[in-house]
């Protein structure tokens, strides 16, 4: 280390053969590359080399035979997963959740960064940040709990409130109609005032000068947010967007797990919760890696595809 | 990138740091593995089995362990996994590779019994005639634990005739009834839990029975109106599921009616099985239908209750109950950690030796004089739960019997023992115990779920009696046919070996 030269004076002007410059490049950024070097290894153990597992989708795994002594099925676990009168079911409720989650929770965080937004006084807006910062780093055990405290038939205050008001007692946690509302309810008071980060830094960067430019024509609030806050923070709105759209498979494993009982199971089931069932339970290894793959290559698709309607649609997009 | 000389070194520092840790624990944590030691030196037995309490006395300093070391010439390490998490870390612990000596299995799942048919446990068959304890193991459990006849692991005996109903007699009393008979009586005595104000608090709020989300309760009912145990017999001598028999909608019939009179909890579909215990102690429900030693743990919570226990209500054809596997898991031995034959017979011999009467009084009570004295021939524990003991009760197999000094007998502790013998006498047994089914060990959580949420559904009036027909078909559907027909083969090539 330290007989390393600080500096190689070379590198500014000459220019050697094309070769020579990946090295030079190198040896010139030593330092960034030592500083990406852990991340890049990062990914590389922990995401990369794994990957090669997926094949046991295309095995009839067993632990003990391990990798290399189980034997070949071909798709035959794919087959067996689209043939199954659960497959429907499954994709329907996925589906129906995550078009809930985009409709409901999505525009969430965008509506309450805007207000924010509007709030003049620092102290208040500072607090109301902190506080609804809280409820993300609550674990989902313990909303489901409190869910549950609320919600329950046997003194639950919601429940009384419910039936108080309305003269019927509402069995949220086991209905069918109230289990996705239930859900979405969990992921807005969950999520919703972390999600406000990102959008309130886009907002930090509009030029004030807009808005000034904008009073002096005589826009009021609501047209200052119209035609200079929304258009301002359209890309980030819609890269997130696209980033949810490659999750919509992905419905969060422990949330539904928790809230899953005898008598909303028809609804409750989702691919998170199948490999779970079938891989860990039953321990089907090479069936629940094929669904899991089936889940992967959808959000693949799904990102290519909303990705591509962004960039029509005159927008950058995150690639 | 103009960086001095010391800036550089501590960011190569901090970028290599964590690889150099990484290295470290890598190597740290390669699997312990026992075994082969040098003669007279203690053998060292790594054993994985479950538990269910959290807290624990470091081994090294656990006076139990040391003695237990000390019996069987062993140095015994133990990893302890939360019961409620058990059946997932089988199947990881599986998939990892690095198994322990002692795997305690607790179901037959496809992941044991294909691991178990491509060899990766020692078929203990053969040997168990060796041992003066394991030679004497009950044949109907042995069978019950075994896959196609062969053993794979010692199994930790549990009573047959452990189902029952607890209820709180104070009640009884109060209500004016005596202890019920008949179905009928039953559902008079919830009746009168609900409506006659049965803890004389001048307030409502009781109800009969409290049901939680685990169905147990509902298969020890409807046994009583003749449902067979999981499976029945139909008069050709095939083998049927018990949801295919008549008597079962009779009997679903029945808990619609109690859960629509709310003699039982409305929320039991929802209702957390760790928190069974709580409207009983709080004085809100007066039955509770589980194992019969449900009794003594609710009066640990309350001592000065009064609690009677019935083992089973007579229904059309008498009194039934259904009989337990009579096993509760058993210890089976991975070829893959214990790798030759005579290691296989050291692990036995210590398996052995845990059922002598020493060692079960140091799994079930401790060390004498620590942490429990005899009175009057009574084990009297020093501490109300003791962290030296709480889990290692989990390793006692009780093979041939039950042969440790047991804590003084109370009215219910002697009244559970009688319940749990008189019912040995009207078990059901479930013949495809033994029975292995592919699609069963493939499907059988979702068949099962099915099954139990159909149950509940119709309980609860969400589905009628076509839905639930419904129900059943799809349970057909979904790989059930391929199940039956699959026991029924293995029983007919069982039925002619005989």
């Amino acid at each position: 280390m330290e007989n390393v030269p600080v500096q190689e004076p070379v590198l500014s002007t000459v220019r050697p053969a094309a070769k020579k410059t990946i090295f030079t490049k190198l040896k010139r950024d030593k330092w960034l590359y030592l500083l990406l070097f852990p991340g890049a290894l990062y990914f590389l153990v922990f995401k990369y080399v794994p990957m090669w597992g997926i094949l046991i989708a295309f095995q009839d795994y067993q632990p003990y035979l391990g990798f290399f002594g189980s034997h070949w099925v071909g798709v035959d676990n794919f087959k067996n997963f689209f043939m199954n009168p659960d497959f429907f079911r499954l994709l329907k409720n996925t589906l129906i959740l995550s078009a809930y989650n985009i409709f409901f929770f999505f525009p969430a965080p965008i509506i309450l960064a805007l207000l924010l937004n509007e709030v003049r006084k620092a102290v208040f807006k500072k607090t109301v940040q902190t506080l609804i910062y809280v409820p993300h780093f609550m674990s989902m055990v313990i909303v489901a709990s409190i869910t549950y405290v609320f919600f329950t038939t046997e003194g639950g205050i919601v429940s009384e409130l419910v039936s108080h008001l309305f003269g019927r007692q509402i069995d949220f946690l086991t209905s069918l109609t109230w289990f996705r509302p239930l859900i979405v309810m969990q992921t807005i008071w969950k999520e919703t005032g972390w999600g406000t980060i990102l959008f309130l830094a886009a907002l930090a960067g509009v030029d004030a000068q807009l808005y000034e430019a904008a009073i002096v024509d005589g826009a009021g609030r609501w047209r200052q947010l119209w035609n200079i806050t929304l258009p301002s923070i359209r890309s980030t709105i819609v890269i997130l967007l696209i980033l949810r759209m490659g999750a919509s498979l992905d419905n969060g494993f422990e949330q539904i797990f928790l809230m899953t009982n005898a008598l909303n199971r028809q609804v409750a089931d989702v691919f998170d919760t199948y490999v779970y069932s079938v891989g860990i339970t039953q321990g089907s290894f090479s069936y629940s890696t094929a669904v899991g793959l089936f889940k992967a290559i959808v959000g693949v698709v799904l990102i290519f595809g909303s990705n591509f309607l962004a960039r029509k649609s005159g927008e950058s997009g995150i690639f | 990138m103009n960086l001095n000389k010391s800036w550089k070194r501590s960011i190569s520092a901090c970028c290599l740091a964590p690889l150099m840790v990484s290295v470290v624990v890598g190597c740290g944590t390669s699997a312990q593995q026992g075994g082969t030691t040098a003669a007279g030196q203690p053998y060292t037995i790594t054993i994985m089995s479950d538990s269910f309490s959290p807290d624990h006395t470091d081994p090294k300093s656990n006076p139990v362990i040391q003695a237990l070391d000390k019996y069987t010439n062993t140095d015994i390490q133990i990893q302890w996994v939360p019961n409620s998490s058990y059946a997932d870390k089988i199947n990881i612990t599986l998939a990892s590779g690095s198994l322990p000596m002692v795997m305690l299995i607790t179901d037959k799942t496809s992941s044991f019994v294909n691991a178990a048919k491509s060899g990766a446990f020692w078929d203990l068959t053969p040997y168990l005639k060796d041992y003066p304890n394991l030679s004497k193991a009950n044949p109907i459990v042995l069978n019950n634990s075994s896959i196609d006849g062969k053993v794979y692991g010692i199994y930790r005996s549990r009573p047959l005739g452990r189902n029952a109903i607890v209820y709180r007699k104070d009640w009884l009393q109060n209500v004016g009834l005596s202890e019920p008979k008949t179905i009928n009586d039953f559902y008079n005595m919830l009746v009168a839990f609900k409506t006659k104000d049965p803890n004389k608090d001048g307030k409502g709020g009781t109800y009969g029975m409290v049901v939680s989300k685990y169905a147990g309760p509902f298969d020890i009912m409807q046994t009583w109106f003749g449902v067979p145990n999981k499976w029945g017999q139909d008069k050709d001598g095939k083998l049927i599921p018990a949801q295919f028999t008549p008597q079962y909608l009779d009997a679903l019939k029945f808990f619609r009616k109690l859960y629509q009179e709310k003699l039982i909890n409305q929320d039991f579909a929802v209702f957390d099985s760790t928190k069974w215990n709580d409207p009983v102690v709080n004085k809100q429900a007066g039955v509770m239908i589980d194992v019969a030693d449900r009794a003594n743990v609710l009066l640990k919570t309350d001592p000065n209750m009064k609690l009677g226990i019935i083992g089973a209500i007579a229904g059309p054809n008498g009194l039934k109950s259904p009989a337990t596997s009579g096993y509760a898991g058993f210890y089976a031995i991975p070829k893959e950690s214990v790798k030759t034959e005579s290691d296989v017979k050291k692990v036995l011999a210590f398996l052995d030796k845990l059922n002598d009467k020493q060692a079960q009084d140091l799994l079930w009570n401790g060390v004498e004089g620590i942490n429990y004295t005899v009175q009057n021939g009574a084990a009297v524990a020093t501490k109300q739960s003791d962290p030296d003991t709480n889990s290692l009760t989990q390793l006692e197999m009780s093979i041939p019997s039950e042969l440790y000094t047991k804590a003084a007998q109370t009215d219910t502790s002697k009244l559970v023992d009688q319940v749990e013998q008189a019912n040995e006498k009207i078990v059901v047994p479930n013949p495809a115990e033994p029975l292995l089914s592919n699609t069963y060990a493939q499907k059988g959580t979702q068949l099962d779920n099915i099954l139990n949420d159909a149950r509940i559904k119709y309980i609860v009036g969400q589905i009628d009696d076509a839905g639930l027909q419904a129900s059943l078909d799809l349970w057909r559907k979904s790989g059930g046919d391929d199940y039956i027909k699959e026991i029924n083969d293995a029983y007919t090539k069982v039925q002619q070996k005989k």
